[in-house]
């Protein structure tokens, strides 16, 4: 009395084919579940009888035992219900066995024999595709985000008796919406928008320069100075997600369980997740299911850290890896998991505790060293990847009556993504496409500079107390600006406008740099 | 035009002469070794204020005799007796020494006598550095701690004018303005006198310890202090009054409505003083101070050349704010006209109608020769640094 049907385990995004066998034997009632199951799944034992009962068929009252093989590996997600019932059904011969090698399972299950909607389908629909499968059955409020996944079948069902019907052929699954049809709905989702943007000339242009080279931004400015609003606006500049990418990005939604209706993530995701999260949290992780962080969340999007120094320091420390690698690796006892984490950061600040330091209205009461101690958090492990900072001031009524508004969030996605585009010419045969990747060494050999804006940089070195890192920064931010205009070289104004927006110099000490620029 | 020699020589008149009855200290208060080693003791009393010690110096006219009568019990706290009974003078004595401090007592010649116009003069003063009789004429440079970065400015550029004038600056020893006074100065190659609201060895706050041992060397740190007392708040008032007394006049530079600024620009009128008074912008909290002193009638300065005039004192070139700077783009040049006031350079790209991007670069270049910074997001002109 033996079944056999294939579920997907989910380690981190990754999706791996598990073999669940099933074997009724003799023995006095009971369900046991060997290879490894997670705490998800050995719950799931008390959850498949009452289901696979409401749903109408015999629960075998003899020995059942399952086995997740490869017996290895540590299993988690809870999708497992429908595939140790499914091979329960298999071994007690209730369902015929001619399909089921050939579809992967998986889905949550109710006691009544429903099947719920059940995180990271997507990267499981993936899986079974990667592995040649025909196709998956999956949940049917799951089946438009399978679906995603091009030449494979899925079979979206409502219950348990409805899987059943199908491997009896008794049942045929009603078409699921196409994906066309869900794309012409999203366009008009972007409600926000840089035309809303009064006054703030110079927080569009670092986040428009922001946007077209990649740059990870801090924001520096009393409350309500519209720091927030601004970095809102960010992902509404970035160019448009590639099929592959949003196709990323909903993966790891689904992990999380964050898709609702199962649709393709077509915007650029804007995580900004609250200050008093945890490493975790920001990072992934978790006992157990192993969750991606906001870090991942924010994968080909915007990271948005408000009150970053307010911010646990473990936190921000551990952002170094996915600003450095683009991905976070978690480590258990059992092995590591690996999360995509490629996202712009905007970080935005207060410029002291009080808040108005540098405001002329107000009087900022906090002392001296109390406001170097709050910049240092600030400046701490995030220093070497800001490129462009900025100080947001709080406007005054006659500035903002006196202002235009701003130009649409097309228009400027459509020097971003020209930009990017020569960038990504630029940087062929390197590791990278985006300004902000490249490394100090090539940047100083390739970014091109003319004479007198080497002189220029040279000057402001020494004037402004640059620091070495601050050099290299500089210099990217500049290369970004002359690719925004379409130059060829970096000119002269490129350099001084790229130093307009350079950490304030109180953030690092200054530090003579030695190497020359080529 | 005066030289700073005829400055020093001319008493000034004050305005409400000391009335003679008025207690004073008696002639030979402190004039044996008995004495001097009682004033160890009697000034690190925290409530034999130098107006209580007056009192007491009616009937008891020596200083080792008021100290009797404090160990007695006629005036103070009961824990000020009972350290004026425990005290070792011979230990603040080796204090002093160790902090390269010594005692001035009144009736020494080094005593300031325009210290005497207050009406509660310090019986005793500690020191270090120079002579206090050779750092003279000096006049007050005040403001507040938590200043604007161009208030700083306005203080550095008035010290540093003062010193190259030849004045002294007297300032106390608190950040902000003060310490903007006493760099101007230092910077000008001249002296200042700082004046500590603790005891004499020690420095508040810690981070000026540096600009005060600068001070020390080229001019001179006061206290009424004795080593070792603590910086408290009640002491800041009484500080102020021996800035205001140490000094010819005060100008006050920045400080928000019911300051000590206040308190010093007050003493200074008390005992007749000018005072002068760096207008700022009316809607600015630091600015309090010194508009309404200008409308009680304090002389508006607009800068270091305004000041050394009142003074009649010969002008040293510097910058006010107000010149056109040499050698730059024409860009820079319209940046500059345009930043009247601080603006964002969004605000300026669209007043002087150049890009964003031009202004942006225009603004770099004064910024890198020094000739406006960025505050809060907006850019504004520097005032007051050297030209030469």
């Amino acid at each position: 009395m033996y079944g056999r049907v294939l579920g997907v385990a989910v380690v981190g995004v990754q999706g791996h084919l598990i073999r669940v066998e099933a074997h009724v034997g003799r023995g006095l009632p009971s369900l046991t579940v060997a290879g490894l199951p997670g705490a998800g799944i050995q719950d799931a034992r008390e959850r498949v009888r009452p289901a696979v009962e409401s749903a109408g068929f015999t629960w075998p009252l003899r020995r059942v035992v399952i086995n997740l093989s490869p017996a290895g590996a540590r299993k988690e997600g809870p999708g497992f219900d429908l595939p140790i019932a499914m091979g329960v059904l298999a071994a007690s011969a209730q369902v015929p066995g001619t399909h089921l090698s050939s579809y992967v399972f998986a889905g949550e299950l109710s006691l009544k024999g429903e099947l719920v909607p059940t995180p990271g389908i997507l990267a499981v629909a993936i899986a079974a595709a990667a592995a040649g499968l025909a196709g998956v059955v999956v949940p049917l409020a799951n089946a438009a985000e399978a679906s995603l996944v091009d030449g494979l079948e899925v079979i979206g069902a409502p219950t348990l008796a409805e899987v059943v019907g199908f491997l009896r052929g008794s049942w045929r699954p009603e078409g699921i919406p196409s994906e066309r049809t869900q794309e012409e709905r999203v366009d008009g989702a972007a409600e926000l928008d840089f035309a809303d943007v009064r006054g703030q000339g110079m927080g569009r242009r670092a986040l428009e320069v922001a946007a077209a080279g990649g740059h990870n931004a801090l924001l520096i400015g009393p409350p309500g100075a519209g720091k927030t609003m601004l970095a809102r606006r960010l992902p509404t500049i970035l160019p448009a997600l590639t099929r592959a990418e949003a196709l990323e990005v909903t993966r790891l939604h689904s992990v999380a369980g964050l898709l609702t209706e199962g649709r393709l993530v077509r915007d650029r995701p804007f995580r900004a997740p609250h200050h008093t999260i945890s490493a975790a949290g920001l990072l992934g992780g978790g006992s157990g299911f192993l969750r991606p962080g906001e870090a991942s969340l924010a994968h080909h999007g915007v990271l948005f850290l408000d009150e970053v120094s307010e911010f646990r320091r473990d936190a921000l420390e551990g952002l170094r890896q996915p600003l450095e690698d683009g991905r976070v690796v978690v480590t258990r006892a059992l092995g590591s998991v690996e999360f995509p984490a490629s996202f712009t950061l905007m970080a935005a600040s207060n410029p002291c505790p009080c808040g108005f330091d540098g405001d002329p209205r107000r009087t900022c009461g906090c002392p001296p060293h109390r406001v170097q101690g709050y910049r240092q958090r600030l400046s701490g492990p995030l220093r070497d990847r800001v490129d462009i900072a900025l100080t947001v001031p709080r406007l005054t009524r006659g500035e903002l009556l006196g202002s235009t508004a701003g130009e649409r969030s097309a228009d400027i996605r459509g020097r971003v993504e020209a930009a990017r585009e020569r960038q990504r010419a630029r940087l062929e045969g390197t590791p990278w496409t985006c300004n902000a990747q490249m490394s100090g060494p090539y940047a100083r050999r390739h970014a091109g500079l003319t004479d007198a804006a080497r002189t220029s940089l040279a000057d402001a070195v020494e004037a402004l107390a640059l620091s070495g890192r601050g050099f290299d920064r500089a210099l990217k931010v500049a290369r970004t600006l002359a690719d925004l205009e379409g130059a060829a070289s970096v000119e002269r104004q490129h350099v001084s406008e790229a130093l307009v927006f350079r950490a304030p110099s109180h953030q690092e000490p200054p530090t003579v740099i030695g190497a020359g620029v080529g | 035009m005066r030289r700073p020699a005829d400055l020093a020589r001319e008493a000034p008149a004050p305005r409400t002469p000391r009335p003679e009855s008025l207690p004073s200290w008696p002639h030979g208060f402190a004039s044996s070794s008995a004495d001097r080693e009682a004033l160890l003791i009697l000034s690190g009393l925290a409530t034999l204020t130098a107006g209580k010690l007056l009192e007491l110096a009616v009937e008891h006219p020596t200083a080792a005799a008021c100290l009797a009568a404090v160990r007695r019990g006629r005036s103070g706290s009961a824990g000020d007796r009972e350290r004026a009974v425990a005290t070792d003078p011979e230990l603040v004595r080796s204090a002093l020494r160790a902090a390269d401090a010594r005692m001035v007592a009144i009736g020494d010649p080094e005593y300031p006598e325009s210290l005497l116009d207050l009406f509660d003069p310090p019986a005793v003063l500690f020191v270090r550095g120079r002579s206090l009789a050779s750092l003279t004429p000096r006049v007050a440079i005040v403001g507040a701690r938590n200043c604007s970065e161009s208030g700083c400015d306005v203080a550095t550029g008035l010290g540093l004018a003062l010193a190259r004038a030849g004045v002294g600056v007297v300032s106390g020893g608190a950040r902000g303005i003060d310490s903007a006074a006493h760099r101007g100065a230092l910077a000008g190659g001249g002296r200042s006198v700082c004046v500590l609201g603790c005891g004499i060895d020690l420095v508040y706050p810690a981070s000026n310890r540096e600009l005060i041992d600068d001070v020390a060397t080229s001019g001179a740190v006061v206290s009424e202090y004795p080593p070792g007392i603590r910086a408290e708040p009640f002491r800041f008032p009484a500080r102020n009054r021996i800035v205001a007394g140490l000094s010819r006049c005060v100008v006050v530079v920045e400080g928000a409505a019911g300051s000590g600024s206040m308190i010093t620009a007050d003493h200074a009128l008390d005992l007749g003083r000018e005072v002068f008074g760096v207008p700022g912008p009316v809607w600015s909290p630091l600015s309090q101070v010194p508009l309404e002193l200008i409308r009680e009638g304090a002389t508006l300065i607009r800068g270091p050349d305004d000041l050394l005039q009142d003074l009649e004192l010969a002008q040293v070139g510097l910058r006010d704010g107000t010149a056109p700077p040499d050698g730059v783009s024409e860009a820079a040049r319209q940046a500059w006209d345009g930043l009247r006031a601080p603006t964002t350079p969004d605000a300026l790209a669209e007043a002087i109608r150049i890009s964003l991007s031009a202004a942006l670069a225009a603004l770099l270049e004064l910024e890198v020769r020094g000739l406006v910074r960025s505050v809060g997001g907006r850019y504004e002109r520097r005032v007051g640094d050297d030209d030469g």
